[in-house]
């Protein structure tokens, strides 16, 4: 087996410039918490005055578990891992990152500002987005079926969140850097998925994803001019192709914005890394401006 | 690998070795193969076990990578000449001269973005054709601005699109038409890039996914623009998802009667997954492998949903949260119009 990988790195040798070699195993799963990934928000200074309650309530994202949920709910998850040896492994992945994302959507549709920071075409966008995440988490959820990821609907830092509520430019800013973990680590995932039925649902996940991300860098510009933010030449490389992340990077990132309550993921949460026949690891690409 | 095969297998490519080694070790994991297949490994041949899996699995191995990153450059070239001609920028003065009255009508703004788009797709042309096809052993096929014909006639210049080249509304919609089908046919491909134990093949898997994406970014965009242009049609989405299914989806509310080839090449690029057997989900319905099971979720129906507001509004959120795939078939039959028939360089 050894000689045959090698000879397929020897054959990546000759297109250098045309597709970035794969970096070393070891590199693939950084260590959570690592200083560099907490650049991916905008630093969140100040937290306004009238601080939002979060409004995660019973029936809304989360609650697809089953059966209804007492007062107070169920006590906080605590050390989610992921065995990314299999499909399921990186569907509950997409289903953390997705569980996040409905509950950040949720409470920016239900905060009581949601009216006075946006005007009318950005809230239909963001009730939209709202809408995709929390049927993304229900059908992740549901097709992973008993390996689903326990709801994390109690494991949301209200803290963290209210900091991302507190303007439209923070709310904005937050929810390009989901965006922008979804699309690069389904982009990065789908290498290591071995079976075509998840392949084809991961892309028509991705591709919305996509979209999302390509709005709300149209609504407030991040990089490029207006009329290219959308897929600016900071978040797209030399060859069209669009932002990347390896698994250990995205949990990494999404560990570094805090949304997540301390111990909510396990402190080696990938439990075991793809086998190489599943795929390699390649350069991450993304953007300094998510 | 044992020791004693491998004279034999050095004398093979190592990309069907190493594809073969995958196979074996799926053999062994209790995958189904072929009866041949299995003749062979029973006798401990390897020319016979090698005959049966060339056909048995080797079908869609490096050769169906080829042809998928073959079918993709046809598509990309095909979107990079229509936005070049729409520039005023291709390398055909006919394709030029043809657009000149609608160019007159873009917004510099939009122009700019036209601009950023072409780039991309001038990129993936390049990508494709100096890097990941030589990468499978293939040769990609000259293809130039003579070989489209953008009104969708087939080389008669008059075809069912030709209003796109005067009137501003119909350009973007027959944008938004290219980029969505872009998307779509990326997604259908995906399947085919599946190969256990091939460095090659992820790697092309990957760039085609993060392609995808960037084409996914261009349709947002397209019809965020379509929808300023004409606020009460609320099926073009401040999101970019695509409401619905059908011609209907494409949001062409402020085209006065669209010819009806038009509202036909709509309906097969906006029908959702209602293609042959290869895509059995709807616009709606999608389909897991857990590792245990099978599981067909509808996302219409799906519980756990009530903050998004009743069975009507879910309804509506499921069709815009996925993005449908279709097939190369399908693709083939929307965008023949287009492309002038040269089965010697596999033009459709």
């Amino acid at each position: 087996m050894s000689k045959i990988r090698q000879d397929s790195m020897k054959d990546l040798g000759t297109i250098e410039t045309g597709l970035q070699r794969p970096t070393s195993r070891r590199g693939f799963v950084r260590i959570i918490g690592a200083g560099s990934a907490a650049a991916m928000l905008p630093a969140l200074v100040s937290c306004e005055g009238d601080s939002i309650a979060v409004p995660i309530q019973p029936g809304g994202p989360g609650s697809g578990g089953g059966g209804t949920t007492p007062p107070g709910g169920p006590a906080p998850v605590t050390g989610v891992s992921f065995d990314l040896r299999t499909d399921a492994g990186f569907l509950r992945l997409v289903q953390v990152l997705e569980e996040v994302e409905a509950a950040f959507y949720t409470a920016v549709v239900a905060s009581s500002n949601f009216n006075t920071f946006f005007p009318a075409e950005e809230r239909e966008l963001f009730v939209d987005l709202r809408d995709a995440e929390i049927i993304h988490l229900e059908v992740v959820r549901a097709g992973l079926g008993s390996q689903a990821v326990p709801s994390l609907r109690n494991n949301i830092n209200t803290a963290t969140l209210n900091t991302f509520l507190a303007s439209r430019a923070s709310i904005i800013a937050a929810a390009r850097g989901f965006e922008t973990l979804g699309v690069s680590g389904l982009n990065g995932s789908g290498k290591y998925l071995q079976d075509a039925r998840n392949l084809l649902f991961a892309g028509k996940i991705v591709s919305v994803e996509a979209r999302h991300l390509a709005a709300l860098r149209d609504i407030s510009v991040p990089g490029g001019t207006a009329n290219t933010a959308f897929a600016s030449d900071d978040t797209i490389d030399a060859m069209g192709r669009d932002i990347k992340l390896e698994a250990g990077d995205i949990i990494a990132r999404a560990a570094a914005t805090n949304i997540l309550l301390p111990n909510t993921l396990a402190a080696q949460p990938i439990s075991n890394q793809p086998t190489a026949t599943q795929g390699v690891p390649t350069t991450n690409f993304i953007t300094p401006t998510p | 690998m044992k020791t004693n095969q491998q004279p034999i297998l050095d004398a093979i490519d190592p990309e069907i070795i190493e594809r073969l080694v995958s196979r074996r070790d799926a053999i062994r994991k209790g995958a189904s193969v072929s009866s041949m297949v299995a003749t062979g490994l029973a006798m401990g041949s390897v020319p016979v076990m090698l005959a049966a899996l060339s056909r048995d699995v080797f079908a869609q191995a490096p050769s169906d990578i080829l042809d998928a990153l073959q079918f993709a450059l046809i598509l990309e070239h095909l979107e990079n000449e229509f936005y070049k001609a729409v520039l005023g920028t291709s390398a055909l003065a006919a394709q030029n001269n043809a657009f000149a009255p609608v160019r007159a009508l873009i917004p510099a703004s939009a122009r700019e973005t036209f601009m950023q788009i072409q780039k991309h797709e001038q990129q993936h042309v390049d990508f494709l054709r100096t890097t990941a096809i030589p990468l499978f052993g293939g040769t990609a096929p000259a293809i130039t601005a003579a070989d489209f014909d953008f009104t969708g006639g087939n080389g008669s210049g008059t075809g069912p699109f030709l209003s796109a080249t005067t009137n501003l509304d119909v350009l973007l919609l027959a944008t938004q038409a290219f980029e969505d089908t872009g998307v779509r046919a990326y997604k259908g491909q995906a399947g085919r890039f599946l190969i256990a134990g091939n460095t090659n093949a992820d790697i092309a898997m990957e760039s085609a996914l993060r392609i995808h994406s960037v084409e996914a970014r261009h349709a947002s965009k397209i019809r965020r623009i379509r929808r300023q242009r004409n606020p009460s049609d609320t099926t073009l989405r401040f999101s970019g998802y695509i409401r619905g299914g059908g011609a209907a989806a494409a949001g062409a509310g402020n085209i006065a009667n669209p010819p009806a080839e038009v509202v036909a090449a709509l309906n097969l690029i906006y029908g959702g997954g209602t293609g042959p057997v290869s895509f059995p989900d709807s616009n709606t319905r999608h389909v897991i492998f857990n590792g245990t099971a099978e599981v067909i979720v509808d996302a219409a129906t799906v519980g756990g949903t009530s903050a998004i507001g009743g069975a009507a509004a879910q309804q509506l959120a499921a069709t815009q949260a996925f993005d449908e795939a279709l097939t190369k078939a399908e693709v083939i039959t929307i965008v023949q119009g287009f492309i002038r028939n040269d089965p010697a360089r596999g033009l459709p």
